[in-house]
């Protein structure tokens, strides 16, 4: 009898042909985490953007050698008075402006100069003070990066804590956690950022031992984590709620396990998965955050640059040198859509049944 | 319908629409102006243009709508038209805007030979927008409050007899106002004569407000006027609705307050002068307030050159350095920089729209002597630093984020200057809402930061006796941000204030202590800067009346 491909023949010996086929192919143990890898290496969409955001950290962690190697000007320097040449011919960095002859004449800093100047003022000058825009767009995302990745490593930190005590626990401990939770939820993110930015500026942070001077990057980091935990801290809660049911955590109390040996050996483990999706889409998320704190002057301060504050400052020249907002805003976009894009693909390929998003 | 029908009937309808287009434009207002503007303006049988809404897009610097605690422009080109003092400013364009005349107060005030006492009588008849009536202790009751509630304005009045007491022990009354609801006459007993006291009593820290008025910022809770208007509401950072008085009565202040000409006044604080400016082009609002940002003068030079108005108000923006806290405590530092800053890049920060200045007085002054003891010297102000002994000292440099004034670029600029010259600086950016009250506080010892000052009154005691006398400085809410006290200069301002009039002497003495002043540099002035009010299409700036004190008067504007 013909055998069409891919059909196997019955024979008598089937039992036995099995048998010996199986011995000769071990069934391997797949960990999640291979599985996921695997899962992962086919999403090609994913990687791309991967890609474009380390390429984005390479650019912004290059901004000192930039600086010094190229534009040959610090992130803070200005050029107020200064001539550059670009293509061989003098350029004014911020032009004269004034009731010049009877007429009003915009002052206004120099354009991009792109490769005609030299690395000088490639993407142009940020305003009357002349500062190199390219310089502290790098320097800015640098700033950016930091406060978006730093803010997300404390708020998941504390979101996983809390959401592991309240989860476990349960009772009065996870009553006041969820309290806590609601208290944050009862105010608008970006409310409650600027209240606490715009005070924290002022003075700085100086209670419990701990001193954080006015300026520094440590505040918006910190203002951003804090009015962000709840959201993290309150799905993950949900999570151990429902794993502590689980019999493994049941084993694992018979057997005599402390509660701190369940939370980090047992639960933790469990929760890694929508913990590093989370963290992922949190970057992103604080990312804007950041820019938009800064942006309204409750985030990073002056003269310290981040996109948010680029695209506050290029606002006064909207009309004649909109790229000194387009810039900061367009950097922005790619940083958020590839950490998005890639934490969608980390987040199916992890546990493609899950629905992990950050939501404010 | 036949070819020749047909033409009939489209020429027919052509007229029709044409004649109903005619009547819409006639009767209605432009298509840029929005429902809630008034159409035309309409002449009033004493001449005046009124019209519904004067539609104002405001910056965020309102500080209080409180006549006893504003000390900012915006504050008081607001409630000039609100809250009257007994003396008060003619609502003129030009130098003649300067002078004073009777408000609340019947006539100018009689002074005693000696001086030192200042009789008034109130004017009959006058009432609060609440109907209640104008009493002369309301006078003494303003100035009491003013204590009261730390007012920035008490520095004004330490002269009179008691005052000083009174601001200590906050009971009693202040022996030196004696006040009569019978005759409506105010005498003020003044421990030594003083030039400016009329000006003085022409400021919104005196103006007449009901007896009962809580110690604490009425912002929020308008106290009532009377002025031509009264603050209907006041929402913080939001808007503030302004409207006629209806107690109002110009003949009572033998028109000297002229009654006005919007019929209501919708102030719309936005935080952007782009935004602000592109409504006012479009015809959402009728006034911009804000300076409009560099990159829109341009297109305000070739498209709208009818619509705006350049101006030059007598301000100083500086740089103060306080004196009592190093490094600038030492006038060496204080000196070198100002040879370090160079005056020509500040005036590129604003755009161009300035002028160079080393002088305290604004050159508007008949007592203005040009200055130019500190040319730009970088190599000469380290020096200065390495004599001090001051290279590497911690500075902290304060500024608000008030995008009109430039704080945010200006101290930017000045944080890289002091760091060429040796000194360790940082940037502090603050809030503007809450800057002036901040760095006047003795708690924060501001070491240095920006600063400007438009006058109070046209007088050169407003600038050095309330920025620089050092017999004037206060633990709160202080002026002389650089804490300079110095007994000579006290001395001669105490002295210059005793003079009743402004002759070519007394000015000659004023710029001879402005030029020892400035030898310890206590500030490093920088300029005196322009401004721009941008109005849209539908206003008719043949009314426009830009005061010395005031800018902009809202009250007299009309429409085309």
């Amino acid at each position: 009898m013909a055998q069409r491909a891919g059909e196997t023949e019955f024979t008598l010996d089937t039992a036995a042909e099995l048998a010996s086929e199986t011995s000769a192919s071990e069934i391997r143990g797949r960990s999640p985490w291979y599985l996921a890898w695997r899962r992962l290496r086919r999403n090609y969409v994913a990687f791309f953007f991967l890609f474009v955001f380390l390429l984005v950290i390479a650019a912004c962690a290059l901004a000192p050698v930039y600086a010094h190697d190229v534009a040959h000007t610090g992130p803070d320097a200005n050029h107020i008075l200064e001539v550059v040449k670009v293509n061989g011919h003098p350029e004014q960095v911020v032009s004269e402006g004034g009731v010049i002859n009877g007429k009003l004449v915009a002052s206004l800093p120099i354009g991009p100069t792109w490769f005609g100047g030299g690395g000088k003022f490639v993407l142009g000058a940020d305003g009357p003070n002349g500062r190199d825009e390219a310089v502290r767009l790098l320097y800015g995302g640098r700033n950016s990066l930091i406060v978006g990745i730093g803010s997300s490593a404390i708020c998941v930190f504390f979101a996983v804590v809390l959401a592991l005590l309240a989860g476990y626990f349960r009772g009065w401990i996870d009553f006041v956690i969820t309290r806590f939770f609601d208290l944050f939820y009862a105010f608008p993110v970006v409310l409650l950022g600027i209240a606490l930015g715009s005070a924290l500026a002022i003075n700085g942070f100086h209670h419990f031992g701990i001193s954080v001077q006015p300026g520094s990057l440590w505040i918006p980091t910190l203002v951003i984590s804090y009015v962000l935990v709840p959201y993290v801290g309150r799905p993950l809660r949900g999570q151990v709620l429902s794993l502590r049911e689980k019999e493994f955590v049941e084993a694992a109390i018979a057997q005599g396990a402390s509660p701190l040996r369940i939370m980090f050996s047992e639960l933790l483990p469990n929760l890694a998965s929508s913990v590093l999706v989370f963290f992922t889409l949190i970057i992103a998320n604080n990312i804007v955050l950041e820019a938009a704190l800064s942006f309204l002057g409750a985030g990073v301060q002056p003269p310290t640059s981040s996109w948010g504050t680029l695209i506050s400052t290029g606002r006064d020249f909207i009309v004649t040198r909109p790229w000194l907002s387009l810039a900061p805003g367009i950097a922005i976009v790619l940083t958020v859509l590839s950490l998005n894009v890639f934490g969608d693909g980390l987040r199916d390929a992890l546990d493609p049944r899950a629905k992990v998003k950050v939501q404010h | 319908m036949t070819r020749k029908n047909r033409w009939k009937w489209l020429l027919t309808a052509t007229a029709l629409a044409v004649g109903l287009a005619l009547i819409a434009s006639a009767c209605g207002g432009g298509g840029k102006k929005s429902s809630s503007s008034s159409a035309g303006g309409s002449t009033t049988s004493t001449g005046a243009k009124t019209f519904a809404n004067f539609r104002i897009a405001y910056d965020t610097g309102i500080d209080f709508l409180d006549p006893s605690l504003s000390y900012t422009v915006q504050g008081w080109a607001i409630m000039w038209n609100v809250y009257l003092p007994l003396l008060g400013y003619k609502h003129v364009n030009g130098p003649d805007g300067a002078t004073i005349v009777p408000y609340l107060a019947q006539s100018l005030p009689t002074v005693s030979s000696d001086g030192k006492t200042y009789t008034l009588t109130l004017r009959k008849g006058v009432k609060y927008s609440n109907g209640a009536p104008v009493k002369a202790s309301d006078f003494a009751y303003a100035i009491e409050r003013d204590f009261q509630i730390d007012s920035p304005g008490v520095g004004f009045f330490g002269n009179i007899v008691g005052a000083s007491a009174y601001g200590t022990t906050k009971k009693g009354h202040i022996s030196g106002i004696v006040a009569n609801d019978t005759t409506g006459k105010i005498t003020i007993h003044l421990m030594a004569p003083e030039g400016d006291f009329e000006n003085i009593l022409a400021t919104t820290f005196t103006a007449l407000v009901p007896a009962g008025t809580p110690f604490k910022d009425q912002s929020t809770t308008p106290i009532p006027s009377t002025g031509p208007y009264m603050i209907q509401s006041y929402s913080p950072n939001k808007q503030v609705i302004v409207v006629r008085n209806p107690h109002f009565d110009a003949s009572l202040l033998g028109g000297n307050v002229p009654t006005g000409n919007p019929d209501k006044m919708t102030i719309q604080i936005f935080g952007d002068a782009s935004v602000a400016l592109t409504r006012t082009l479009n015809g959402q609002d009728d006034y911009d307030f804000y300076q409009p940002p560099n990159d829109r003068l341009g297109q305000l030079e070739s498209k709208y050159a009818n619509q705006i108005k350049v101006y030059t108000p007598a301000n100083t923006f500086y740089f103060f350095m306080n004196t009592r806290v190093a490094p600038f405590n030492n006038v060496k530092v204080r000196q070198a920089v100002n040879y370090a800053i160079n005056r020509q890049a500040l005036v590129r920060i604003y755009g161009g729209l300035a002028t160079p200045t080393e002088n305290v007085l604004p050159p508007t002054y008949p007592q203005y002597v040009k200055l130019n003891l500190y040319p730009y010297n970088l190599a000469k102000a380290k020096q200065l630093i390495t004599q001090a002994g001051a290279k590497g000292a911690a500075v902290t440099i304060w500024g608000s984020n008030n995008e009109s004034r430039r704080s945010p670029e200006a101290t930017a600029y000045l944080q890289q200057v002091l760091k060429s010259i040796g000194l360790n600086a940082k940037l502090k950016i603050i809030n503007a809402a809450v800057y002036w009250t901040t760095i006047g506080s003795q708690a924060t010892k501001a070491q240095i930061g920006f600063a400007d000052w438009f006058q109070d009154y046209p007088h050169p005691l407003d600038w050095f006796d309330v920025l620089l006398n050092g017999e004037r400085i206060t633990a709160t809410r202080n002026n002389n941000y650089a804490d300079f006290d110095d007994a000579s200069v006290n001395a001669k301002i105490d002295a210059l204030k005793k003079q009743p009039t402004l002759t070519s002497s007394v000015n000659s003495q004023w710029a001879a202590l402005e030029k020892q002043i400035m030898e310890q540099a206590p500030w490093a002035p920088f300029i005196n800067q322009q401004g721009i009010d941008t109005f849209n299409s539908d206003i008719d700036l043949s009314c426009y009346v830009f005061h010395v004190n005031y800018q902009f008067d809202f009250a007299t504007i009309c429409h085309k």
